[in-house]
């Protein structure tokens, strides 16, 4: 098999899996994918893996769509095929099971359950929230400026109704003056 | 179809289900895109307002980016299967498209220093986006120290020891769901 080949059926088989696992909207799987994409496979260096997600949040639609950019440059020779790959590995398998599980729900509508399963796994997706600060951090600057850029806009978040591709743009504004 | 929620007038064409889907998701962001298809969807007339906070639950619970799952929930009630694929495309394709604009961009352009910059600077807001998002989660929790703590542990295993997602979700996820579990079962009913 080529080596092309063995990449794109890598990328479907790890996305797929982290579109399975990926509850709470895919939020908690950032750290996985970090290390599947960067440590694993080196797919990708940290700094880009930082800034596709950063690009996820700065597009449209869901964050996960960065998947994309992942499979893009995980084969260089067909970057188009890699991201349609990545993408639909992502998308793909959670969505099969919202279509599934859909006549599953109704029939547990008044079920304790529904609350029970939601409110019991959000301990642990917070967590994994809080260790993919630590990922994201490993391909963002480290100087000042960007410590206070990072704190300025974490404020402004909590304390604003800026938008967040707002927040990120006038971040890389400042990035155009001082991060260079 | 599934006839079971949606009103009994409309029943859209799956071109004009894909297209209601792409609009949205290639012009809102984040938290404004489901207030942006729960005003579709019931301008409409597609579904009630029940029916679709009911989507809205399952789409948050289930894995999957709830908007996408969102969209997959409105198109299955007013066309069945058929109108899951058309909702699953309308919310996919304009968002790959998008996203594959700006990767091309950024393999061109990103050793341009000042797109450097820029992009340094992004990442930087970005952390800050997901730190603030960290914290407003975490405050959530505040009220019961033993899923502080049990966050506190996924945080540092995850971090510090790599443990794998999924075993995350089994010995964490399933700790939270057994600590939930005795709480319902020793709240007065």
């Amino acid at each position: 098999m080529s080596g092309s080949a063995q990449t794109l059926l890598h990328l479907l088989w790890v996305f797929s899996q982290l579109s399975v696992l990926g509850f709470g909207g895919g939020k908690g799987i950032i750290p996985q994918m970090h290390a599947d994409a960067v440590s694993r496979y080196h797919w990708v260096t940290s700094e880009q893996f930082t800034q596709f997600y950063t690009l996820g949040k700065l597009v449209p639609g869901p964050t996960t769509i960065f998947a994309a950019l992942v499979g893009y440059a995980a084969t260089p020779q067909r970057p188009y095929l890699g991201a349609a790959v990545a993408t639909l590995g992502m998308f793909v398998p959670s969505s099969a099971i919202m279509v599934g599980f859909d006549v599953l729900w109704t029939r547990f509508q008044d079920s304790p359950w529904r609350a029970i399963l939601s409110h019991g796994l959000a301990p642990a997706i917070v967590g994994l929230v809080w260790s993919s600060v630590w990922t994201i951090a490993r391909g963002a600057p480290s100087s000042v400026v960007a410590y206070v850029v990072t704190a300025v806009v974490t404020l402004l978040m909590l304390r604003t109704k800026v938008s967040a591709p707002l927040l990120i743009l006038l971040a890389g504004g400042v990035g155009v003056v001082a991060l260079r | 179809m599934s006839a079971d929620g949606a009103l009994e007038a409309p029943r859209p064409s799956l071109f004009s289900i894909a297209l209601a889907f792409a609009a949205i998701s290639s012009t809102a962001f984040g938290g404004g895109q489901k207030a942006s298809i729960r005003q579709q969807v019931l301008s409409r007339g597609w579904m009630d307002t029940e029916r679709f906070m009911d989507g809205l639950e399952i789409a948050q619970v289930l894995p999957g980016p709830n908007i996408l799952n969102l969209a997959i929930y409105c198109g299955q009630r007013v066309r069945g299967i058929p109108g899951a694929i058309a909702a699953f495309l309308g919310a996919s394709v304009p968002p790959f498209a998008i996203v594959l604009i700006a990767g091309a961009l950024y393999f061109k352009f990103s050793s341009n220093p000042f797109v450097h910059g820029a992009l340094r600077g992004c990442a930087a807001g970005a952390l800050g986006l997901t730190i603030g998002n960290a914290l407003e989660l975490s405050w959530d929790e505040r009220s019961d120290w033993i899923r502080i703590a049990l966050l506190a542990v996924t945080a540092l295993t995850v971090t510090y020891l790599k443990m794998p997602l999924l075993l995350v979700l089994i010995v964490f996820g399933g700790l939270g769901i057994a600590h939930e579990y005795r709480r319902w079962r020793k709240a007065p009913k």
